[in-house]
């Protein structure tokens, strides 16, 4: 049993895992103002601590699938990509 | 008695039925048009009512009150500075965790409202029972259960509306949905607002500074400076406390409200055997089967759209243009005459190209947005729109394109974004429509073969690719990345759909015939007062030394803007023959080249008013003109490219039988 932290993409398809935090790339301003898709993501739910599964991916590097929250979200790889995730896997 | 008067708005995620209750409602009486100096559409209705006159409003469907999308914007605005005089927050039952967090940023604005939860029957489905009283007792709001496609509940709806538009008094939120740490802040900060005194209710106010709200600062920041710094302060305290950005955390902890509410007013038994709509999703964005399914359906209804459209079309000019020779003999074939046939002209145009297939495409992209099909398009199309700088929704009005650009550049408000709207616009007007399909097919395929005609549309392909990348990199902003939510699949409801559709073409037909007549206008006016010739003489450094064209074309393509293959139909009646390639000076090179420019140059007059429609008239004026320099410099180069690759070999012309025929063509060999 080991947990591991990696990003939400490298995720296997039914896996489950805890959303640590959200890249929101180099700092903006005086004050860390969150960019507009890190904005996106915690309005529709994304925040850190919550249980997030994977269903599948789409094809050619495409939008993966998740459940979170009761509802299934498309992400793109780019912000999914900045999701980073705690997981517990065996071996 | 005098009629009393209610305002009230629809406020909500998206998909959750708004439009349903809102048509539900106002039935016929119904606007549609722009938020003032915007481009997002608002929607407005009147209904009487037990004595009252109440003017509803459908705010857009969105998912918090951040002011990320201009439809966040609208809708904050609204509520804050127009005050209706009760709000109904539209939810979805089958996923209340999700539409509660909305619902909380709502009750934040003070405002009186009451909760339509929505869709029961699909919460059913999904085995969600909701204790409606305990939810009512926690919102401390009347919360109405509705199924808005059945009509269910919502005049009960109505009449709690009413009811709680007359108490007239401001509601404060019945409940602290925040952590213990975060509401003293709140509290503290709320005070020091009253004190200074502002429009908006305090509580709010605070809650936006310490989610580092920029709208709301810049408006403090009048008031005074120093609130701000004090809330920088207490965000920085809630940041050291929790470790993440405070605005983060006022955020989660609004979801965690939301979910504890939820847990606590529903029952959940799933049940054992996957649903319908959940196996038709698994299939419908499989990774194979997704996109032979999506293939397969957008080419039928490509398909039908040219069919219905093009039959409809075909049928209203047989009739309209029968009237020409009817209306010289009413007022004479004189100058008079043929510029009134200009101006009916232009209203041909509009009724036989725009309308045939706005309808059908209006009536089939509602229903796929209403079905949640258009977001499983999106899901499977996202990476390769993506190369092209759009996201998978575009997908859709991009492929439709190929039938008309004119709906599918109204289409493009399916986009989220101004910026992915613009992008969307731009890329469409790029795209081959039917009419454009006649002159490539009727001219290129017909007289130099199937491989030229192909190779244009790759041609085509090619630079839409290319001037979407650039377009992408040029436009200002982030790019917006795909985060979307996949509703269920579910029934759409025809009549909503139908009475949209409804809607939306009195809009375009007020906006665009004006233009289409214009332009019709003019075009008749150059041509009675003789100035064609003229002008395709000022025009010859452009269409003869530059693109090695015969001078005649410069007139026909004027006339394309009118309609694009007006070009091929002009060009036989100005030479007096069908047979192109006997035309001296015309020739395979010149076809081509003259083909190319026809794609590019300018969108139609339909397609400029459907642009001013849905981006604003600066931008349609600049992707008007840009799309003609560009035309003219690929039309110019493809020219000498070509005299240097064939420069003595004449390609004979060959006759292709068998094309598939248009209903362009049949016009134009009438």
């Amino acid at each position: 049993m080991g947990r591991m932290m990696i990003p939400l993409t490298a995720l296997r398809d039914g896996e489950t895992a805890t959303v640590v935090s959200i890249d929101g790339g180099p700092e903006m301003g005086r004050r860390q103002r969150r960019r507009g898709f890190e904005k996106r993501l915690i309005d529709m739910g994304l925040t850190p601590g919550i249980k997030v599964t994977v269903v599948k991916s789409a094809p050619l590097h495409g939008p993966i699938e998740v459940i979170v929250r009761g509802s299934r979200l498309a992400l793109g790889r780019g912000v999914a990509e900045r999701i980073l995730v705690e997981v517990e896997r065996n071996g | 008695m005098v009629e009393r008067k209610i305002r009230i708005a629809l406020a909500g995620n998206a998909n959750v039925g708004k439009s349903v209750i809102f048509n539900y409602l106002t039935g016929l009486h119904q606007h549609i048009g722009n938020w003032p100096g915007k481009t997002v559409e608002k929607a407005e209705g009147t209904l009487h009512f037990k004595g009252y006159t109440i003017d509803i409003i459908d705010l857009p469907g969105i998912y918090s009150m951040s002011t990320y999308s201009i439809e966040e914007q609208i809708t904050r605005e609204y509520i804050v500075n127009e005050r209706p005089d009760v709000v109904i927050n539209v939810v979805d039952a089958s996923i209340l965790e999700r539409n509660l967090y909305f619902t909380l940023q709502l009750m934040e604005m003070e405002i009186p409202m009451i909760l339509a939860l929505n869709q029961m029957d699909m919460a059913k489905r999904k085995g969600v029972e909701i204790d409606v009283n305990k939810l009512e007792k926690i919102l401390g709001i009347p919360v109405v259960p509705t199924i808005a496609i059945k009509g269910v509940g919502v005049f009960k709806l109505l009449e709690k509306a009413i009811e709680v538009a007359e108490k007239k008094e401001p509601k404060r939120a019945a409940i602290a949905p925040f952590g213990r740490d975060v509401e003293e802040k709140i509290a503290e900060l709320s005070k020091m607002i009253e004190r200074v005194g502002c429009r908006y209710p305090p509580r709010y106010v605070a809650i936006r500074l310490l989610e580092g709200d920029e709208e709301m600062e810049r408006e403090v920041m009048k008031l005074s400076p120093n609130l701000i710094e004090v809330a920088e302060r207490f965000s920085r305290e809630i940041e050291e406390m929790h470790g993440h950005a405070s605005s983060t955390v006022i955020a989660a902890e609004r979801h965690e409200a939301a979910s504890r509410i939820a847990r606590e007013v529903q029952k959940i038994i799933p049940p054992v055997k996957p649903r319908f709509e959940e196996r038709l999703h698994t299939l419908t964005t499989h990774r194979v089967a997704g996109y032979i399914i999506m293939i397969f359906l957008l080419l039928s209804i490509l398909y039908s759209i040219f069919a219905v459209g093009g039959y409809i079309s075909d049928l209203l000019n047989t009739m309209f243009y029968g009237v020409e020779d009817f209306l010289y003999i009413l007022v004479g074939a004189e100058a008079f005459g043929r510029l009134v046939w200009g101006v009916l002209e232009g209203i041909i145009a509009g009724a036989t190209i725009a309308l045939p297939y706005i309808v059908p495409f209006y009536v089939i992209l509602y229903l796929l947005e209403d079905s949640g099909y258009l977001s499983r398009v999106a899901f499977l199309m996202d990476s390769v729109m993506h190369k092209m700088g759009l996201h998978g929704k575009a997908f859709i009005p991009l492929i439709l394109g190929y039938g008309c650009n004119v709906p599918a550049c109204l289409g493009c408000r399916i986009m989220e974004t101004w910026r992915e709207r613009l992008l969307a616009v731009f890329a469409t007007t790029l795209v081959p429509c039917a009419a454009r399909t006649v002159i490539i097919l009727g001219l290129v395929g017909k007289y130099l073969g199937v491989e030229w005609a192909l190779g244009l549309y790759a041609l085509n392909l090619s630079v839409i690719f290319a001037l979407g990348r650039l377009a992408f990199k040029a436009l200002p902003g982030e790019p917006t990345a795909l985060i979307m939510e996949m509703h269920d699949y579910r029934l759409p409801h025809l009549k909503t759909v139908l009475k949209q559709t409804w809607f939306r073409l009195l809009e375009f037909v007020k906006i665009a015939f004006p233009l289409i007549v214009f332009g019709s206008f003019m075009i008749k006016f150059i041509e009675v007062f003789g100035m064609l010739k003229p002008i395709a003489q000022a025009l010859s450094p452009i269409t003869v030394m530059w693109l090695g064209l015969p001078e005649i074309t410069g007139i026909a393509l004027i006339f394309g803007i009118l309609r694009k293959e007006l070009t091929l139909i002009m060009l036989a009646t100005l030479l007096g023959t069908t047979r192109f390639a006997d035309i001296p000076g015309f020739g395979p090179i010149q076809m081509i080249v003259f083909t190319i420019v026809t794609m590019f140059y300018i969108p139609c007059v339909s397609t400029i008013a459907a642009l001013v429609k849905e981006i604003g008239w600066r931008n349609a004026l600049l992707i008007t003109v840009f799309e003609i320099v560009f035309a003219v410099a690929v039309g110019g180069i493809a020219y000498r490219l070509l005299a240097i690759l064939y420069p003595l070999r004449d390609f004979h012309p060959v006759r292709v039988e068998g094309l598939p025929s248009f209903s362009g063509l049949r016009v134009f060999y009438r």
